[in-house]
Order: structure tokens, then sequence, then C-alpha cells
């Protein structure tokens, strides 16, 4: 690997990481959209800051165009605060227009400013290594790279200090209200970071890579985990393994690596929500077959709890006169022998006495609703996990 | 005997956008009492405890608790929100949340530790669902889930608790168990205030209720205003419920 290669995963990596931060709590406050808004709308703080710095790098121009973010969601809340449109709608409404102006800013301006529309939406990593940061004359890497590296710092900071209110504002506003957490200071802080972080990346990857790196790795991570460590943890993971894996597909396939590192964000979350072990669309579809064989079986047995008469507890009989609901009445049977909850004598199903026990106590907690009581049959029976 | 006065409402008026749900409250709600505040859908009463609790801003009007602004005794206060205010998907368990009612007395950035844990551990415990602290939340029932968040409010050890709507979606034996804390709270000199929707109850749940449509309609104790003529000025029909002796 050349030095360059190094420093593009290094970049892409710092600006994942960083995006998952704010990313997983945006995704946890239902606020995915805003992202998409913000990454947007700080085009004309971007096009404004280049006009008074001349430098694409400055923390002015960063500072500015985060507060374009920031003017964006209070537009945003405006409009909804009115109650004439949905949140949807004044999101719609907002950022397509503060776009438009950076848009029309840079067309009219275009022959004395280095920066154009497809750099902002798809971003130019590949040649961040090109654009290097010297301190008195020395090489100390590129600028991107100490850009987003700082942003880092300061957004693990703010979330190592502040993950208590963080938490506690996301969950339940009006408790953190009531503890003298203003759930509105914290808003703007995340709302100030995520523009920070999304300004300070975009110029590495571009508008549409950084909404992507905030919410793909988040919606991944909430998926496989139900611990908010864990998700901020795994969400990292994930937007780094991304970004690396990314940048090698781009490699391989000779094309953009801001346009391959989605594509693999878009990949690991196919893989996470087909196979994640309990939210997983397999793991689900798993649990609704097993829910049918359960409620037949169920069924099956409370049929000979209430007959004592030999004919209604006939194996022909049993066949014909149940519903088994899209089930084999063989997997039933089955089911019961092999539980130890029925024992076939001739052909006449009986009961055994833990399989008596074990309808009376499904069907005691079908009627109450009472958990505690059936807290070990849990582990063997989807049925009775809520 | 003269009761110390725990909450004190003057003048208090709420408006989302400019219309007024709460019309010139006053309210006087004695230390020690268990308090229920009745009225019909849309009454203010949720608002009512959102504007004592500095998360509605009044328009007009002003609130104290013990004689202080709510900002300089929010030690003294729990909050007990409806239980369908928050996302139960949250990605957290139940001793986790309720160690959230020990992050008033931390203040900013400090973080719980063990003396928190364990606090949180004994209140799980008083409302039974010790058994339960490392489950996911929303693996819990809804009246296992209204009792984590009455945990988290007695974790507080505050001096005064507000209840929206602490029995709602709840079954009968989570209901009892809910009331029994709550009486056990008054007999230790709490003051408890619940938003309650269930008429037929007050008499045997509250000593002291209030009625609420928009404006006060009366407060006081129960065996002397909970009449027909007070539950008919706040839902405006004729309201006949009967009191068993």
């Amino acid at each position: 690997m050349s030095n360059a290669q190094i420093e593009i995963q290094l970049i892409a990596s710092l600006v994942a990481i960083a995006c998952a931060i704010p990313g997983t709590f945006l995704v946890l406050r239902k606020m995915a959209m805003i992202s998409d808004a913000i990454s947007h709308s700080i085009l004309p703080g971007i096009v404004v800051g280049f006009f008074i710095t001349q430098d694409l790098n400055s923390p002015l121009l960063i500072l500015l165009a985060a507060l374009t973010g920031v003017i964006t969601v209070v537009l945003v809340e405006r409009i909804q605060k009115t109650g004439l449109v949905k949140e949807d709608t004044a999101i719609g409404l907002v950022f397509p227009a503060l776009f438009s102006i950076g848009v029309i800013m840079i067309a009219k301006n275009a022959n004395d400013v280095h920066l154009d529309v497809d750099a902002v939406l798809l971003g130019e990593l590949a040649f961040a290594p090109f654009d290097r940061l010297f301190i008195s004359g020395t090489d100390v890497g590129p600028k991107s790279l100490w850009i987003i590296g700082s942003i880092l710092v300061i957004t693990v900071g703010l979330l190592i200090a502040f993950f208590k209110e963080l938490k506690v504002s996301t969950f339940d506003a009006g408790l953190a209200a009531s503890l003298g957490f203003s759930p509105a200071l914290i808003h703007y802080g995340l709302m100030t970071v995520s523009s920070v972080t999304t300004v300070g990346a975009f110029d590495a990857v571009g508008a549409i890579l950084v909404v992507a790196l905030m919410i793909a790795p988040a919606a991944s991570a909430y998926l496989l985990t139900t611990d908010l460590k864990k998700m901020l943890g795994l969400a990292i993971v994930f937007g780094v393994l991304s970004a690396i894996s990314g940048y090698w597909f781009a490699h391989w396939l000779d094309a953009s690596i801001a346009g391959s590192i989605t594509t693999m964000l878009g990949v690991l979350f196919l893989l996470v929500y087909l196979f994640a072990p309990s939210k997983g669309l397999i793991a689900v579809m798993y649990r609704e077959k097993q829910q049918r064989i359960e409620v037949s079986l169920l069924t099956f047995l409370l049929h000979l709890k209430n007959h004592n008469e030999e004919t209604e507890r006939h194996v022909n009989h049993l066949n014909e006169h149940i519903n088994w609901q899209k089930v084999r009445s063989k997997t039933v049977l089955d089911l019961a022998l092999k539980n130890n909850m029925i024992v076939i004598d001739n052909k006449i199903v009986s009961l055994t006495e833990k399989g008596d026990e074990f309808t009376s106590q499904a069907i005691d907690y079908i009627i109450t609703n009472e958990d505690a009581q059936i807290e070990d049959m849990k582990d063997d029976f989807f049925l009775f996990r809520g | 005997m003269k009761q110390k006065i725990a909450v004190k409402v003057d003048d208090l008026t709420v408006a989302y956008n400019y219309k007024p749900v709460l019309w010139d409250i006053d309210l006087e709600i004695p230390e020690g009492v268990l308090m229920a505040i009745v009225g019909p859908n849309g009454a203010g009463k949720s608002t009512l405890i959102k504007a004592i609790l500095g998360i509605l801003k009044p328009i007009a009007g002003s609130v104290s608790i013990y004689e202080k602004p709510y900002e300089k005794q929010r030690s003294l206060v729990a909050y007990v929100p409806q239980k369908g205010s928050v996302d139960w998907d949250f990605p957290t368990t139940a001793l986790d949340v309720v160690m959230m009612g020990t992050y008033g007395s931390l203040g900013w950035i400090k973080r719980p530790g063990q003396k928190e844990k364990k606090a949180a551990l004994e209140a799980l415990e008083k409302v039974g669902m010790l058994p339960f602290k490392s489950r996911q939340i929303s693996q819990l029932s809804g009246g296992q889930q209204q009792r984590i968040f009455l945990a988290r409010a007695l974790v507080q050890d505050a001096s005064i608790y507000f209840m929206d709507e602490p029995f709602q979606g709840v079954d009968a034996t989570t209901e009892i168990a809910i009331i029994n804390i709550l009486k056990e709270l008054r007999k230790a000199g709490k003051t408890v205030i619940v938003v309650h929707h269930d008429l037929q109850t007050v008499p045997e749940y509250f000593d002291w209720v209030t009625f609420l449509n928009v404006k006060k309609i009366a407060t006081g104790p129960v065996k002397d205003i909970f009449n027909d003529d007070n539950l008919t000025k706040t839902y405006g029909i004729n309201y006949k419920v009967s009191i068993q002796e």
C-alpha cells in the first residue's frame, strides 16, 4: 500500500466514526432525514464561507456552514410548528431551497471559485491526499485528515461528557426536562455536532455519502443490539468496515470511492437485515412459523384435555376435526410426542401429566396475560415471548 | 391544624398556539395528600402537570414548590410521564431506565456509580421487578413498563410525586400494586398527584381531588367535594357516581 492509499483509508475511517456517533442518536430520535437536509443545505454556507476565507479548509468556513445546518433545523421546526404541514414536508421544503441557493451561487461565480456541484455531491476522497497541511514548512499530512480528526476528537469528548444527558433526553424528553437537563439545549447541541461533522466530512466524501455514513451503520447496529453503548460501538465498527472495504472495492473496480463505500454500507445493512439473530427477517419468519406450530399444538392439547371420549381422541378423528392452520398434523403430533406431552396407545391419544400441566399453564397465561408463572417456559416456546 | 402547602399554582394560563388550554388556574396542594386530577379529555390535566414541572412554559402565572420556584426545588420532585410518551424500542434495559431517576441528583456530566445502581435495584425490588432488571424494555408487558416508570420515580426519593395516568393500560394486579405503593408514599408523608381517569376508583384510592376542565372546577378532600354536582360541572353531563360507604 502506498502512503496515499493508507491516508485515504484513514480519512474514510475517521469520517465513518465521526458520522456514526451523531448518526446513532439521529436514528434513535427518528430524525434520519434531518441529516439529509443538513448535508444539502450547508452548501450556501460553504459558498459564502469560501467567498470570505478563500480556503475550503478554513475553520471559519466550517463554522459558517455548520451554522447553515442549524438554521435548517430551526426553519424546519418553525414551519412544522405552524401545524400547516408535517415534519417530512417541512424538511422537503427547506433543504432544496437552501441547496438551490448554493447551486446558483456556485454557477454565478464558477470562474473564480474552485468548487463544483459534482464534488459537493460525491466528494473527492481520491484527491484528499494531495491537499496537504504544512506547519512551518513541514508536511504533516492531508488537510482533510486533520480537519476530520479534530472534529472526531471534539465529538468523542462531547459524547463521553454528555452520554447520560443524551441518553435520557433521547429516551424521555419529558423526564429530562423535569430533571433540569434542557432537552432543547441537548437537541441543538446534537444538531450542531451533526452539522459540523457533515461540513468537515463532506469535502472528503460528499453530501450523499455523509448521510449514508450517519444512518446506515446506526440502522444496522440497531437491529443487532439492545444496549445503547453496544449500538454506538457496532455503528462505529460497521462504518469503518464499510469505509475500508469500500475503498478496496473501488480500487478493484476503478470506480468512485464514495460510491463504493455507500454500496458497502447498503450491502452490510442488507446482510444484517436478513440475518440479525432476533430482529432479522429470517429470524422473524422462523419465529412466526414456530408460533403457528405452537398454536396448533396448544389447540390440539386443549382438545385432548376437554374430551375424555375415545372417539374424540382417535388419531384419525383428530386429523379431520382440528383446523391445523397450515401446519401438518404430523409435525404437531411429533412435537407433542417429543416433549412427552401425549402418549398414543392403539391410535388413541391421551395427555400425559406433563402435557396436562402445560396446557393448564398455557391457557392460564393466555387468559390472564401474567408473565411471572411462565418465565421458565419462555426459553422453549416462542409463543410466550410476547 | 394548618397543613403546609407543597405545591402552589397562581393564575396559571397555558396556551398551545395562542389557544388557552388552561385558564387562570389557582391551586394549593397540601403536603401529604394523595390527590387525583380528574376531568374529560382535553381538560388540560397533563398540561397542568407539565406546566408545574416547567416542561411547558405558561403564558401567565407562576408555580411554587414549598414556596420556591420549581427550578430551585427539582430535587424534591419526581415525575412519571405517560407510558406512551416514550419509545419502548429504545435500546436499554429495565435497570438502566430506573437509573435515569438518579440523573437529576447527579447533575450534568457526572456519571452514575455503585450507589446509584444500588438505589435503582432497591426501587426495582419495591415494585416487584427485580427479576426483570436485565430485560430489554420492549420485552416487558404494559404493566411491567409502568412499574419500571414508578421505580424510576421512587429512586428519586422525592417529596412530591407527579404521575400522568399511571393506571393506563395496566392489568388489575398491577393497578393494585401501584396504588399500594402510592398509599405507602403518602404514609411516609409524601405528596402524590395523579392524573386519573377512572372516576369509580377515586374515593377508594385518593383522599384529595381536583376537578379540572380548562378552568379549575373544585379542589379539596374527596369526602367533601367528590359529588355529583362537581362531576356534572366538570364533565358537562349529568353524572352520577354512587359512593360506597
